[in-house]
């Protein structure tokens, strides 16, 4: 059990002395040099990003329909037949804005993953206000993807509520720099929004093993619902997840960039989506600044883009072990 | 590197254009501010009399330029006189030379237009140097008037000199022996030195030759000159006082009126070296006389150099109201840099890039008192009715429209109640931006429904803070005026644009959002 002294206030020395990146250092040394602007439709479109996947040969949950038109909303019952099952997302929304998950359907519609009920309605209305671009960035017309549902896996079942818990990986010039696990909760009704209460948890690179919590930015050790310990809980197929976000990060282009995975219970990890600004709060989940571990990965003098197999080598892997996966901390 | 270089050397640029721009605007006004204590005044000579013969000739003396004064406009008539246009350049001035034509009555009157301002300090050809044997003598010599030998004129000096006083020194004692001694007296007074100083009392040109007449018998060249003191008044004439060459150059003493070495800005001098203005040879019953009056300062301005298209560039030439349109306008860069401190520095989130800045120019545009009530209510009424809304599942554009028929609604009888309660509104409330208020009623209410009611809350704060940050700079009316005289202080605005946007360091926030980490190497 770690002790620490509580305090509201932590000198800008000690925080570079823990290596925390900050927003505008985040923009300006990462996301401005290392993240061609002309490659930001890559990740700001999921369906672009979804066609990437596939030619790389990343899992991605099937599409069942896209949705262009305001007239395809009326047809709606009839692309949908009788699926009980499926996710509707906008394709360039962001943070998980207009993603509403569909678990069951009754007479009149359907039960959302948190028991909801929406009736046809109410989806001709949330499909109608996805295409008028309300969830869009800048609020662009937009398109709305109609995917299948993924299975949970079991891994994470004791220390999630309601929704499905997500693995982000923040990817540096192609090399894993660090990762986290979002994990629902009651207070975040279902979903892997942060800013709502849903508990973060920091993972080891090295061995896909989750490490504390944190929930409303505060350390915690326990998940606020089910009371499980959030710590020692090992990732099945972490190493095809590491190599999955190296491959994507290397076909994006992007060199600062946050990948999302989900956990399916038949498919292994599956790839949602991808972030070119990734947010800073994986630092408290993982409870450790990212520089030391971007400016290790700057020290070896990479090129900046590489090809898979050298990334998943065994000089690569030498070098990952020595410098970045848990032995960063050391620095 | 390379744009770390490169931000350097456009700050630089910036900071050097800015610094020149207000320091060459700066001068500019500062003439400007010189014109605006320009006085115009309009001095005229009417000089009469009868010629004798032909090529009897008039000299009068044009009042010269000094550090104070120009004459900016001039014009003679004439009657059976010739004059030269040039007129005649000499060590005692600038004169108008006129000739009669024909034996018999002739008369010219000049008129000299003359701007006077007590603070310019215009170039003068001031003379400098030693003098000639010939202008010593010249300055040294005895006249009828001016009796330097007169034994009234030792007695004095010698007493004079008894405090052992050095040459220059003396030159001032015999002017305060004058100042104290001599009365001044306009009509029935003695005009000639020697009587002026034994008497006591003399006419005011009198007193001006006792001093000269004692200057000159210590052996320290002294002049008269002739000039005006502009004043506005019935009785103008001619005034005489004193040159004493000092320490190589010519000093004034004027013992009628108590001036010494500095005269007043409104003393113009016209003739060095003789007390007349006016000199005449073959002319008989001469009369002159003199008149001054002010004039409207317009005159100046229609002698200026007119319009220039440099004037594009000088703000405040246009018309008031005008003006404080423009002023708010280019007090918006600093609510946009107060933005930029607070996002990029402070770390504050805000719904809206220029949300808080718009808000707070609406609020100078009217008072706080209705920007406040009509803003509170048309959100909290804003939010309520989105609640509402929501059930009739609208689509996006349909909706924010009825939102903002609502804010208009809000905002008419807001006033129209503000007016009921003689709570006295600005109808100028109306120009709180109505868009911008509902994107705001609809972004508050989509992020309390993705991100929880907090976050919310937390970006409604920050706008709200900001906004407050931008108000008090936009109120600012010595800012408005500053940046109105000198828009080019904007570069140092977008200096720190620059500067601000090569920040990487941490947000204040930072620490106290990552306190735990620090906290945990800490343990």
């Amino acid at each position: 059990m770690v002790r620490f002294r509580w305090r509201c206030w932590a000198w800008p020395r000690e925080l570079r002395q823990a290596g925390i990146l900050g927003m505008n250092q985040r923009n300006a040394s990462y996301i401005l040099p290392h993240n061609p602007r002309q490659y930001f439709a890559r990740v700001d479109d999921k369906l672009l990003t979804k066609q990437i996947c596939e030619q790389a040969g990343i899992p991605v949950p099937h599409t069942l329909a896209v949705l262009e038109r305001q007239g395809d909303v009326r047809r709606i019952a009839g692309i949908l037949g009788d699926r009980a099952e499926f996710v509707v997302k906008p394709t360039q929304g962001s943070g998980g804005r207009g993603i509403l998950v569909i678990a069951g359907r009754t007479a009149g519609g359907w039960i959302t993953s948190a028991g909801e009920e929406i009736r046809q309605a109410d989806m001709q209305y949330h499909l109608s206000a996805i295409l008028a671009g309300l969830y869009s960035l800048g609020g662009r017309p937009d398109r709305a993807v109609i995917e299948e549902r993924l299975t949970r896996h079991g891994a994470l079942a004791h220390v999630t509520v309601g929704g499905t818990p997500d693995i982000r990986v923040v990817v540096y010039r192609n090399v894993p720099a660090m990762a986290m696990v979002r994990l629902p909760t009651v207070a975040s009704r279902g979903r892997a929004n942060l800013h709502q209460g849903a508990v973060a948890a920091g993972i080891d690179l090295s061995s896909g093993r989750t490490t504390g919590g944190v929930c409303r930015s505060r350390i915690v050790d326990t998940h606020p619902d089910t009371h499980q310990p959030i710590a020692g809980i090992v990732i099945p197929g972490w190493q095809e997840l590491l190599a999955a976000s190296v491959r994507l990060a290397t076909r994006l282009e992007l060199g600062y960039v946050g990948i999302d995975f989900v956990l399916d219970e038949n498919r292994g990890p599956i790839v949602l989506e991808a972030n070119a600004r990734p947010g800073l709060a994986i630092q408290i989940a993982n409870r450790r600044g990212l520089l030391h571990r971007l400016r290790a990965i700057d020290s070896d003098a990479l090129p900046r883009l590489f090809s898979v197999s050298e990334a998943t080598g065994s000089a690569r892997h030498r070098w990952r072990d020595r410098h970045v996966l848990g032995h960063a901390s050391a620095r | 590197m390379l744009h770390r270089k490169y931000a350097t050397h456009v700050f630089l640029v910036l900071v050097v254009c800015g610094t020149a721009g207000v320091a060459l605007r700066y001068r500019a006004r500062h003439d400007l501010q010189h014109g605006l204590d320009d006085t115009a005044w309009r001095l005229m000579y009417f000089i009469e009399g009868e010629a004798r013969r032909a090529a009897a000739d008039l000299r009068a003396a044009a009042p010269a330029d000094t550090a104070h004064c120009r004459v900016f406009r001039q014009d003679f008539r004439q009657e059976n006189l010739r004059i030269n246009p040039r007129g005649r350049s000499s060590a005692q001035g600038w004169e108008v030379v006129a000739r009669a034509e024909r034996p018999g009555r002739c008369q010219m009157t000049l008129r000299f237009d003359l701007r006077l301002n007590p603070r310019a300090s215009w170039l003068t050809h001031e003379l400098r140097g030693t003098l000639t044997a010939d202008q010593r003598a010249m300055w040294l010599r005895a006249t009828p008037e001016i009796q330097v030998h007169h034994p009234v004129v030792s007695e004095i000096l010698t007493a004079a000199r008894d405090g052992g006083a050095s040459q220059s020194g003396l030159a001032q004692r015999l002017y305060q022996f004058c100042r104290a001694q001599l009365a001044t007296e306009d009509v029935e007074a003695a005009d000639d030195a020697a009587t002026v100083l034994a008497e006591g009392r003399g006419t005011p040109l009198g007193c001006a030759r006792a001093l000269l007449a004692l200057c000159r018998a210590a052996k320290i060249p002294a002049r008269p000159v002739a000039g005006f003191i502009v004043t506005a008044g019935d009785d103008a004439a001619a005034h005489v006082w004193v040159e004493v060459f000092q320490e190589e150059r010519w000093v004034p003493y004027d013992p009628v009126n108590g001036y010494e070495e500095e005269l007043p800005s409104n003393f113009v001098p016209a003739r060095r070296g003789d007390d007349q203005i006016v000199m005449a040879r073959g002319v008989r019953n001469l009369r002159v006389e003199y008149d001054i009056d002010p004039l409207p300062r317009g005159v100046l301005e229609i002698t200026a150099a007119g319009r220039s298209p440099a004037d594009i560039l000088d703000l405040t030439r246009l018309p008031l109201e005008m003006q404080r349109v423009l002023a708010l306008i280019l007090l918006m860069p600093f609510g946009a840099l107060v933005t930029c401190l607070f996002r990029n520095i402070v770390g504050l989130r805000t719904s809206g890039t220029f949300t808080p800045t718009l808000l707070a120019l609406c609020f100078v545009f009217a008072d706080w008192k209705t920007g406040c009530i009509i803003l509170v209510a048309a959100f909290l009424l804003g939010i309520v009715t989105r609640y509402l809304i929501d059930g009739l599942k609208l689509l996006i554009l349909p909706r924010l429209s009825i939102m903002l028929t609502l804010v208009v609604f809000c905002m008419v009888f807001g006033v129209s109640a503000l007016e009921y309660f003689r709570i006295a509104p600005e109808t100028q409330a109306v120009l709180l931006p109505m868009a911008i208020l509902t994107m705001l009623v609809e972004r508050f209410y989509m992020t309390s429904q993705e991100d929880g009611a907090r976050v919310a809350l937390q970006h409604l704060a920050g706008t709200l803070a900001v906004g407050f940050c931008c108000y008090l700079v936009l109120c600012w009316e010595a800012v408005a005026q500053w940046i109105l005289a000198y828009p080019e202080a904007h570069c140092f605005t977008v200096a720190l644009l620059v500067l601000i946007g090569r920040y990487t360091g941490y947000q204040l926030l930072e620490p106290w959002r990552f306190r735990d980490l620090a906290n945990e190497r800490a343990a």
